[in-house]
């Protein structure tokens, strides 16, 4: 077994940093990823990277965790330079590391992937089993993270997928452990029991790297905080020196008036004007999936002209068979669903479902218009006109492309997202239905697209949006009204429960439900 | 059905099943490492050209096979050049091979031995009945008097489970196949895996298609493969990509396809074509009645790395 | 910006062939031929008379015009039809059957009717695959091709009994009444008016896609089929179910075609592998129907100079084959190069 050196090793008699990054470059072609950036270790501390989307945070992991070589810039572990050639470099060095997205194979048992890529004294002809169960059950016990061992990953939830990605990097005991941004799928208790686990952690000995984007989340965890910005580290201080309002000017270098984004202060939001008639409604509704499973339970739901429903919840509980269901997407398998025949649906993985890559930007366009008759003539279509509209989202949502015939696969993240918001909100349909639409956006993308779907809904046209977000930041800070998802089940939120803890509360049954 | 009769039928199931075994034994490893080789079929003939030209060369049938198995395994490593190594699309290339195998397999042959294609006669590969075993009333002979190549293919049924199911290899293979991401971060050389895997296939597949020409019908002919490689991916997913049920589905295969001979025997007057055509309509109803019940690999057949 | 990207293709699909050429020409050196004399005879069987222009190297591109076009709409969509040989068959069948049968009618009904009883029998041959992909969720790839095995022996079965000519001595069908037969285009050759169909199809496919609506949905469905259903709303299902019988119908016309233009008659062996060249045909025209036109000649033509480089330069014309497949791989290996050359930006 590659056993890492103890924690003592990072926690030098000298003092040192358990890592040191300095001064790191990083390009992608034309992108510069990182520009100098800084980052000091120290062993004994949960130190918070903060950033915006796009700050260049997870590409500094990138590098720590040996995935990505620096252009420039050096890198020093225990005091010492290295060059870390891949994952498994990284991981001999002592670092652990946790990604956003798990690295499990959905097909295997737990056991099975805790042991994927390790050895038994017999080479590759045996399996590791025995005595990674072993291991694993011993951190088990260290921890309280508990996972059913012989589960397969597709059977768990994301939460505790989560604490299986944990538990692997922690079997090999490394004295550096970093997370990138562990939070956004967790509920709020599963945040404060990882947080918990956290100071456990480093009361070890241990140097934590918690990547994050959300400053309440800092302030609550940190003992030092650096911050990125643009590919450079403009602060880097201990908790006692720091506050919202400075963190908020390192990430984005002004003040900003979209709170939510930064999840700093999760503001009421200004409510709107009086409610219309219903545009939607679902009555008793149920979504099974191919197996049998319930998906939604039950579910009833009314959304009106000009008011902004929020859905809060944490993926896996249903909040896509919603979506889908209000947007017109899919049917369902019992109970009544009344929706109107053209909505706008901005999907939450927008480069699989919301855009096709190849196509330009007047084809993508089209997808939400060959069906209205303004824009065909019988079996054609008006290219034409599409094309108009396609100049109009362009310029109104500001999709910055060269022109309108630009391959929508050339765009970066955040002008795609532009595109499908505008795209779906130009018509100004009745009903749109938004699936964490700013999900990896830059602030500026982010408050841009939470002032479209406001003004959507208090503009003349007064749309009814669903803003269906994993983000309760987000959710709180923009709806009239907010429910949350749990186990395919809708709840309402009253006022009394309308803070972080309160739907997390809401959210129980405390475990996850089934991804 | 009389005893001589039910026996003899039985050894021809066995001996028409056993290249089928080779091949889709050899195509669910590589499978199982998320690659679909469509380019089979071009080892399978590359393999029995091989097996021919081999034969003739040295003067035997053990070389035979052995000069089959290298050719399957070249044309394997050329699709998987392209479709491991470039990343291009698995089931273009995999045609493309395929063509190209049967292209250049009957160019080379028709080069050797002019257009007119009077039969070659190679050395064969002999049954070699096992003591005791082929003795066994009715099973015995059926399954123990073969020729060599049908023992291989009865030992590696149970290792290749141990392998996939019983080594960390093994898990790593099925890992790449799965989610080829994961088992990278887990520090797997997901590229070599496949490679590894693909060359694999390719080598069984060229022994499967030496067995054609020696053991089975004792000369070369151009496009004799007929789709047996195709078929052998069928029977991949028919035996649910576990080596042990594989060969099952390949001998019922073979059973069905020597089905036919017992048909004949009984002196119905049924067309000729209608024999030809059997094999291929039994795959496509065994996989209209079994499909769905269980699952591909997860990353067969994606390109990896994944183009952005 | 946009003709750079538009002209890209084109390049690579020269350079493909370049290559491939290139390729097979150290091959053959390698195996003790002479690679220029090969070449010398190919193009000269190709393209060294009037004659063998137009009534060999044309007339051997028709089939392989409509099955190009019938492999480029499918692939468009997304549906893997390898199976366009056993398609061409059907159609070849259905028509020849319409073509004995409706002996006595008018030329104007009745040759018509063999190429649309031509389409629908290669329409009822991806209909097997089609229903096994979209209800039992079957990949197409293997299904197609055996059914192109299906449709062979179908044919081999039928010239050898029912549809045997009424002599009896050959495995081939009566010949088709001359009403039914396709005029000849240019006098003195045996060009015929298959190939002004196969001309009008292209265009007919190439508007389809690009202005029509049904066109629009094979398109993105082929190009992203989970957008195409989310943000497209598109049934993907109905649209890959019209896309296989479509391209079946074109491969099996072009089977009727073939029959009403040049045999009259149907035998073992009508195609040489139309429906696998095809695939070359429609690749190395990046799945365009215009650019068909031009990959569909170019192939007629390596397999009417197939034929000279066997008599000329001893080359068995097989190989001809391999050379196709080399050219898919050149075309799969570039494109794939250029790709990688651009270089993605990892998300940061």
């Amino acid at each position: 077994m590659e056993r890492t050196p103890s924690a003592g090793l990072a926690r030098s008699e000298h003092g040192q940093p358990s890592v040191r990054l300095a001064g790191v470059t990083r390009r992608f072609g034309p992108v510069v990823a990182l520009a100098g950036a800084d980052l000091v270790l120290h062993a004994g501390e949960v130190h918070a990277l903060l950033g915006e989307n796009g700050a260049g945070k997870s590409t500094l992991l990138g590098i720590l965790g040996g995935m990505l070589r620096p252009d420039a810039g050096t890198v020093e572990i225990g005091g010492a330079p290295v060059v870390l050639r891949s994952p498994r470099d990284a991981r001999s060095r002592g670092v652990g590391l946790v990604h956003q997205h798990f690295a499990l194979v959905p097909a295997l048992s737990v056991v099975e992937n805790l042991a994927l890529g390790q050895r038994s004294g017999r080479g590759g002809w045996a399996l590791p089993h025995e005595r990674v169960r072993a291991e694993a059950i011993a951190m088990i016990r260290r921890t309280g993270l508990e996972v059913p061992l012989d589960a397969t990953i597709e059977e768990l939830g994301v939460g505790e997928r989560q604490r299986v990605e944990i538990l692997k990097a922690l079997l090999r005991d490394p004295p550096i452990l970093a997370l990138d941004e562990p939070t956004a799928v967790l509920t709020p208790r599963e945040v404060d029991a990882l947080f918990d686990l956290l100071r456990e952690l480093v009361r070890g000995g241990r140097a934590v790297l918690l990547v994050a984007h959300k400053i309440d989340e800092v302030l609550r965890v940190a003992d030092r905080v650096t911050v990125l910005r643009q590919g450079r580290t403009t602060l880097s201080a201990p908790r006692a020196e720091i506050d919202a309002p400075t963190l908020i000017r390192a990430m984005v270098g002004r003040d900003i008036q979209d709170a939510a984004a930064v999840g700093w202060g999760s503001e009421r939001g200004a409510r709107g004007g009086a409610v219309g008639e219903p545009v939607a409604s679902l009555d008793k509704v149920r979504v099974r999936e191919a197996s049998g499973r319930l998906r939604l339970d039950d579910v009833s739901l009314t959304v009106c002209r000009g008011e902004i429903v929020g859905v809060a919840g944490v993926e896996g509980n249903g909040q896509r068979e919603l979506a889908l269901l209000l947007a017109g997407r899919i049917a369902a398998d019992e109970g009544i669903v009344r929706v109107p025949a053209r909505s706008g649906f901005v999907p939450q993985d927008r480069t699989r479902e919301g855009l096709i890559a190849d196509f330009d930007l007047v084809e993508n366009v089209a997808l939400a218009l060959h069906d209205d008759a303004r824009f065909r003539r019988g079996m054609l279509l008006r290219w034409a006109e599409i094309e108009q509209r396609a100049e109009e989202v362009r310029a109104r949502f500001g999709v910055r492309a060269p022109d309108v015939r630009t391959r929508a696969g050339a765009l970066s993240g955040g002008n795609q997202q532009r595109l499908v918001v505008g795209r779906e909100l130009a018509g100004s349909p009745e009903l749109v239905v938004a699936e964490n639409p700013t999900r990896g956006l830059d602030f500026a993308a982010t408050a841009f697209v939470h002032e479209e779907l406001v003004r959507l809904a208090r503009a003349e046209a007064r749309s009814a949006i669903v803003l269906v977000s994993t983000d309760l930041d987000e959710v709180l800070a923009l709806s009239d009204r907010v429910l949350v998802m749990t186990r395919g089940s809708l709840v309402p939120v009253d006022e009394a429960h309308r803070t972080r803890e309160g739907v997390g509360a809401l959210m129980l049954g405390g475990r996850d439900a089934v991804a | 059905m009389s005893e001589v009769e039910l026996v003899l039928f039985l050894e021809a199931s066995v001996r028409l099943g056993v290249p089928l075994a080779l091949a889709a034994m050899g195509e669910a490893i590589t499978e199982r490492s998320g690659v679909i080789n469509i380019g089979l079929e071009g080892s399978l003939i590359a393999g029995a050209l091989g097996g021919a030209l081999g034969a003739l060369a040295f003067g035997g049938a053990g070389m035979g096979v052995l000069m089959g198995a290298l050719a399957g395994l070249a044309v394997a490593l050329v699709f998987a050049g392209f479709a491991v190594g470039l990343g291009t699309d698995q089931i273009i290339t995999g045609t493309a091979i395929t063509l190209g195998g049967l292209g250049m397999t009957g160019a080379i042959y028709q080069a050797r031995f002019g257009v007119t294609g009077t039969a070659l006669t190679l050395p064969t590969l002999a049954p070699v009945p096992m003591p005791v075993l082929a003795d066994v009333p009715w099973l015995g002979s059926a399954l123990f008097a073969q020729a060599p190549t049908a023992y291989l293919a009865y030992a590696l049924a149970p290792a290749l489970w141990y392998f996939l199911f019983r080594t960390a290899w093994g898990l790593e293979l099925r890992a790449v196949g799965e989610h080829p991401d994961a088992a990278q971060a887990a520090g797997v050389r997901v590229r070599w895996v496949r490679f590894w895997a693909t060359a694999f296939g390719g080598a069984l597949a060229g022994v499967a298609g030496a067995h054609l020409a020696l053991a089975h019908a004792g000369t070369f002919a151009e496009n004799m493969s007929a789709g047996r490689g195709f078929i052998a991916i069928a029977v991949v997913v028919l035996g649910r990509w576990n080596p042990p049920l594989v060969l099952l589905a390949a001998l019922f295969f073979g059973a069905a396809s020597a089905f036919q001979f017992f048909l004949q025997a009984l002196g119905l007057d049924l067309p000729y074509q209608l024999f030809l055509a059997l094999p291929y309509l039994l795959t496509l109803a065994a996989l209209a009645g079994w499909v769905g019940r269980s699952r591909a690999p997860a990353a067969l057949a994606q390109a990896w790395p994944n183009a952005g | 910006m946009r003709w750079r990207e538009r002209a890209a293709p084109v390049g690579v699909g020269a350079a493909a062939v370049a290559a491939a050429i290139l390729l097979s020409g150290v091959l053959l050196g390698l195996g003790g031929y002479a690679p220029l004399d090969a070449g010398r005879a190919l193009l000269g069987g190709a393209f060294g008379s009037a004659d063998a222009f137009f009534s060999i190297t044309l007339v051997r591109s028709v089939p392989l015009l409509l099955t190009g076009l019938a492999v480029a709409l499918a692939f468009r969509a997304g549906v893997w039809n390898i199976g366009a040989e056993g398609q061409l068959y059907a159609g070849a069948i259905a028509g020849v059957w319409v073509g004995l049968l409706g002996a006595g009618l008018p030329a104007w009904v009745l040759g018509p009717s063999v190429l649309v009883a031509a389409a629908l029998g290669g329409a009822v041959w991806a209909l097997v695959p089609a229903l096994m992909r979209l209800r039992l969720g079957v990949g197409e790839v293997i299904t197609t091709i055996l059914m192109n095995f299906l449709g062979i022996h179908l044919a081999a079965f039928l010239v050898h009994g029912p549809l045997q000519e009424a002599r009896g001595v050959f495995p081939q069908t009566d010949q088709i009444d001359p009403a039914a037969r396709l005029p000849v285009l240019l006098s003195g050759t045996r060009l015929h008016v298959g190939f002004i169909v196969a001309l009008l199809l292209a265009v007919g496919l190439s508007l389809f896609l690009r202005r029509t609506r049904l066109g629009f949905h094979v398109r993105a469905v082929g190009a992203s089929r989970d957008a195409a259903s989310v943000a497209g709303r598109i049934d993907a299902r109905r649209v890959t179910l019209v896309a296989f019988l479509g391209s079946g119908a074109l491969a099996g016309l072009a089977g009727g075609v073939e029959v009403a233009g040049v045999t009259y008659a149907l035998y073992e062996g009508l195609s040489p592998g139309w429906g696998y060249t095809a695939i070359a045909v429609a690749l190395l025209a990046r799945l365009e129907p215009m650019a068909v036109l031009a990959t569909g000649v170019l192939f007629g033509a390596l397999e009417s100079g197939a034929g000279a480089m066997q008599r000329d330069a001893a080359i068995p014309a097989v190989w001809v084959i391999a050379i196709q497949a080399l050219i898919i791989l050149a075309v799969l290996a570039l494109d794939q190069l250029r790709r990688r050359g651009v270089g993605g930006a990892a998300s940061v």
